[in-house]
């Protein structure tokens, strides 16, 4: 089969994205100007290009999702330059190398009510002409040299005159023309390649010189290389800009895998079927799950789950843990959008917690009546299973009663890539050093279409399932999660919940379903519908579709005890954890004590009898009645 | 149509009997509430209340735009739940009264945002003159006509006319020419007489808000009904709180809309002895509220107590009303709640359409201004 032909410059800023292609099988790489780049696509002279999104307004072509070159603040390698202040400049000199740096400058510069004229220029001529009325515009690498009076960075201005990302460029193609595997094949060389930025910073070194460290710097701080919904919303935003300024004709943004969500054909369901079937236990399939999404009225789903709940939780408990929440290290590679805790190894606020401070903890958590630990991280780059083991057997031997609840299956998966072992390998290294249970987190959307645009770095549905199914195998029990509320569709998220049901038919490890909803008040990510209403009716589907997972969690934590307590009646019978938080436990021993008391009054007042439980669901003493 | 699923869930739920009145638009009986109350089984509670307040007005959610003018804080009465009283104007106790040229300026100001209506609710101020409380709404009115004022509690009116030796009608008439046109519900709290004794027994009894609002409605004013949740009362006193309402509305025809508000607990004197209650109990008296007062057109949740996610949810137990883009909220703020001062018309239109709702942009009166059938541009 003849390779794909991929277009791409060779500005350090794209290297983390061409450098895993070397020796595919399956992409040729070929090397060119921006402005090359998308003559070479648009004549047909290479299937995919590393195409500058100037090269994509008025054009019709594919863009390759989860993947692009962006900033979202200053860029160091877009710039501005000029003797004196940009207000007074009559004339500006356009690089001729990048059409999107050149609608880039027009834009910010029109927006700052400043009109010049515009003249292409090389950028070498151009630079040494910007003096006194007149600028110039440089772009990439020789961006690191530029030394002026007066420094617009296009990046920064851009950011700030917008509030979201700005993106330079992104794999695009002619459409029709990208297989799947293609895409993943994309995705996988970037993968590769932004693990490789220390090394691909060092040898561009080498080869121009300059500070190593500087250009890290760059391609793991300035530069952003994932296209979710935020680095859209910046796509979106200068593609209408450079319309509104009529520079370029108005532009409709496609994607490769849009195609792929339309072929499927539905067969015609009722609801009222659908609701039937899911309230008295029958399995759903895929057309009826999905219009249950689409068309059941909340009160609807909430009445034929709330039937499904009264049959499999007869006794009318609503059960709870008291555990704590532990969060390792904050150190993380995979930049999720939708993420605010994570920081980049060697940050300021990064860290990693020492014996010393999680012996405390412990220690307050069981004074406090908590029988779990449910420790998670960020992948940390520098930890291997030994770092894990040791920890753990630590903690299992200093304090042999605590359920250690750890290791999402991202970090799983992780770990036996950093140490180079065998997921079952590294799945019995853990489980032997004390692992007990592991958490579901991660999930997130469990459709590839929907991850590459909100995780792109993070492992993929399959891989996820995969280490999940291996931990099952291995007698470790799990929850399963969902978080919704991105932008997916009913399609997306009924794909999900039936991914997970497949798994637990094949494994029975899932404990319990949890979902909730993107909150999006740290992020900048914009929210799909995230709303209280959109959160009961997905824990009623998965209710009725996750016909064989135990137990459904209500979280109180996201949506206020009074959404949990009407999910309590769509569905759920448990109430989640009672969580000891950092600040809670240094305040007073009572702060706790009321949370576990205001979390057993709203289970009574919802009209139900509480239960402490632990990670099984197995209940822990007498039930007190109501 | 009542679904098959809803139909059988109030069976078991051993609600039949009432969902059959209810389907055939007979009145419950007292009795029949308190069993509703004490059901405990929300979802078919729900969906009964669903289905008369979608007879009612299909799937259109009502709001307003107004602004809240409290021009002062200053109260004599010393109800136990509320955490908006001074007991004077001094700043050391955060008391404060507005003089009567900021008073206005305070909803002038708001002119060219869209307002259609402005809600008046103060302390009982020891010494402000009778002429200012006119004064208010007739410099409003005058700079600014169309703008519709709902102004003063029946526990400020009856206030006002024992402090200035008048009869409700008389001070009701003065405040209707100063272009008072409708009454807030607030000050109802409890009507049962064992409630209110112990939580402010130093205001307007339940005989007097009646009496007045009775009067307003006599002059043709329009009114609403509120009911304070989460205290001491017993659930019985709910329902007896709606039965007197109930009658009242069958003989005057009244009251616009009904509206439970919760308690809440911060800064005041009982907040320690009574959590805040939960939102499930929200929920079922929304729910109970909707199937009894079957004379009341209208069910608010108001979004500034309840919280955006509750109010939307409600929207699925009764309620049609969500009150308004509220600008300048103090009595719940000062109670502690967590919600911002003000929602936009887009974030309301939102709330409203991601619970399967039709924004109404309604006045004071409830005429309909204009239905946003289809999303609006942000």
């Amino acid at each position: 089969m003849p390779k794909l032909r991929a277009a791409a410059v060779s500005f350090l800023n794209a290297r983390p994205l061409t450098a895993g292609l070397e020796g595919s099988d399956r992409v040729e790489l070929v090397l060119a100007e921006p402005s090359r780049c998308a003559a070479m696509l648009e004549a047909g002279e290479v299937e995919v290009a590393l195409l500058p999104v100037g090269g994509l307004v008025g054009k019709e072509y594919e863009i390759v999702p989860g993947i692009a070159i962006g900033s979202d603040g200053p860029v160091t390698t877009v710039l501005l330059a000029g003797e004196q202040s940009p207000v007074v400049w009559d004339e500006v000199f356009l690089d001729t190398a990048s059409r999107t740096s050149q609608l880039l400058s027009k834009v910010v510069l029109a927006e700052r009510g400043v009109h010049p004229r515009f003249t292409p220029l090389p950028a070498l001529d151009g630079l040494a002409r910007a003096k006194g009325t007149k600028g110039a515009l440089v772009i990439g690498d020789r961006g690191f040299d530029v030394h002026a009076n007066h420094v617009l960075d296009l990046g920064r201005e851009w950011t700030q005159l917008t509030g979201v990302p700005m993106v330079y460029a992104l794999w695009a193609a002619k459409p029709g023309v990208l297989a799947p595997e293609d895409v993943a094949e994309l995705a996988r060389a970037a993968h590769a390649g932004l693990g490789m930025r220390t090394e691909l910073a060092q040898a561009f070194a080498k080869e121009r010189g300059g500070d190593p460290e500087r250009y890290r710097r760059y391609l793991t701080q300035r530069i952003r290389y994932g296209l979710g919904p935020y680095e859209l919303q910046g796509l979106e935003a200068f593609v209408e800009r450079v319309a509104k300024h009529g520079f370029a004709p108005p532009t409709t943004l496609r994607f490769a895998d849009d195609h792929v969500r339309t072929r499927r054909v539905r067969r015609q369901v009722s609801l009222d079927t659908a609701l039937q079937k899911g309230a008295d236990g029958e399995r759903l399939d895929a057309d009826e799950a999905e219009l249950l999404d689409e068309k059941a009225p909340l009160l609807e789903l909430g009445l034929a789950a709330d039937a499904r709940r009264r049959a499999l939780h007869t006794d009318g408990v609503v059960t709870y843990i008291v555990s704590r929440n532990v969060n390792y290290t904050n150190v993380c590679t995979t930049a999720c959008h939708f993420c605010a805790f994570y920081r980049p190894r060697g940050h300021q606020e990064a860290y990693v917690l020492s014996r010393e401070v999680l012996a405390k903890k412990i220690e307050e958590t069981l004074a406090l009546g908590g029988i779990e630990l449910l420790l998670q991280g960020g992948l940390h780059p520098d930890l291997g299973v030994e770092w894990y083991e040791d920890l753990f057997r630590w903690v299992k031997s200093t304090y042999p009663t605590i359920n250690l609840h750890a290791l999402s299956p991202e970090e799983i998966w992780h770990i036996a890539r950093t140490s180079q072992i065998g997921l079952d390998e590294a799945i019995d290294r853990l489980v032997a050093a004390g692992l007990d249970s592991i958490p579901g987190g991660g999930a997130e959307i469990l459709d590839d279409e929907v991850r590459r645009r909100i995780a792109p770095l993070k492992c993929s549905s399959d891989e996820w399932l995969t280490v999940m199914r291996a931990a099952h195998r291995k007698g470790l029990r799990s929850t399963g999660t969902m978080m919704f509320g991105v932008g997916e569709d009913a399609g997306h998220r009924t794909r999900h919940l039936l991914r997970l049901r497949e798994l637990q038919d094949e494994t029975a490890g899932f404990t319990a379903f949890i979902c909730w909803t993107f909150q999006p008040e740290h992020t900048r990510l914009a929210p799909g519908d995230n709303s209280a209403h959109a959160y009961l009716r997905e824990n009623a589907i998965a209710r009725l579709v996750l016909d064989n997972v135990p137990n459904l969690q209500a979280s109180w934590v996201t949506m206020g005890g009074g959404v949990a307590q009407a999910a309590l009646h769509m569905g759920c019978n448990d109430f989640g954890q009672v969580m000891i938080e950092e600040n809670v436990v240094s305040a007073a021993g009572t702060t706790f004590n009321m949370d576990a008391e205001e979390v057993e009054r709203h289970i009574r007042g919802a009209g139900f009898v509480p239960a402490r439980r632990n990670m099984r669901y197995d209940r822990l003493g007498p039930v007190k009645a109501a | 149509m009542l679904s098959d699923l809803a139909q059988r869930a109030l069976d078991r739920a051993g609600l039949g009997p009432i969902r059959d009145k209810v389907l055939a638009r007979e009145r419950l009986t007292d009795d029949e509430a308190l069993r509703l109350f004490e059901a405990k089984d929300l979802a078919a509670l729900g969906a009964l209340a669903n289905h008369v307040r979608e007879q009612r007005h299909g799937d259109l959610a009502f709001y307003n735009r107004n602004v809240h003018l409290n021009f002062t804080n200053v109260c004599v009465a010393s109800c136990k739940f509320c955490s908006f009283a001074r007991p004077d104007d001094k700043a050391a106790s955060e008391g404060y009264t507005m003089s009567l040229d900021e008073a206005v300026e305070h909803v002038l100001s708001k002119r060219g945002l869209g307002i259609t209506e402005v809600h008046i609710v103060n302390g009982l101020h020891p010494d402000l003159p009778w002429e200012f409380y006119l004064e208010v709404p007739r410099r409003i009115h005058a700079a600014w006509p169309e703008l519709r004022i709902k102004g003063y509690t029946a526990v400020e009116i009856h206030f006002f006319a024992e402090k200035f030796a008048k009869s409700y009608e008389q001070v009701l008439r003065e405040l209707q020419a100063a272009g008072v046109e409708t009454l807030p519900g607030g000050g109802a709290e409890i009507f049962a007489s064992r409630v209110r004794r112990k939580i402010c027994d130093d205001k307007a009894t339940a005989e007097q808000w009646l009496e007045v609002h009775r009067v307003a409605h006599r002059l043709g004013m329009k009114t609403n009904a509120t009911m304070l949740y989460g205290t001491i009362e017993r659930l019985e006193e709910r329902v007896d709180h709606m039965a007197r309402l109930r009658a009242l509305q069958d003989e005057t025809s009244g009251f616009q809309v009904f509206i439970p508000l919760a308690f809440h607990p911060e800064h005041n004197m009982i907040g320690k002895a009574f959590p805040k209650p939960t939102g499930f109990d929200g929920l079922r008296t929304y729910a109970v509220a909707r199937l009894y007062l079957d004379n009341f057109d209208h069910l608010k949740a108001y979004w500034v107590m309840l919280g955006e996610r509750l109010a939307q949810t409600a929207l699925s137990f009764g309620v049609d009303d969500l009150d308004g883009t509220v600008l300048e909220e103090r009595i719940y703020h000062m109670a502690g709640a967590k919600t911002p001062q003000a929602l936009s018309e887009g974030q309301l239109h939102r709330l409203i359409r991601a619970a399967g709702r039709v924004p109404a942009e309604r006045d004071s009166l409830y005429n309909v201004l204009r239905v946003h059938a289809a999303p609006v541009a942000a």
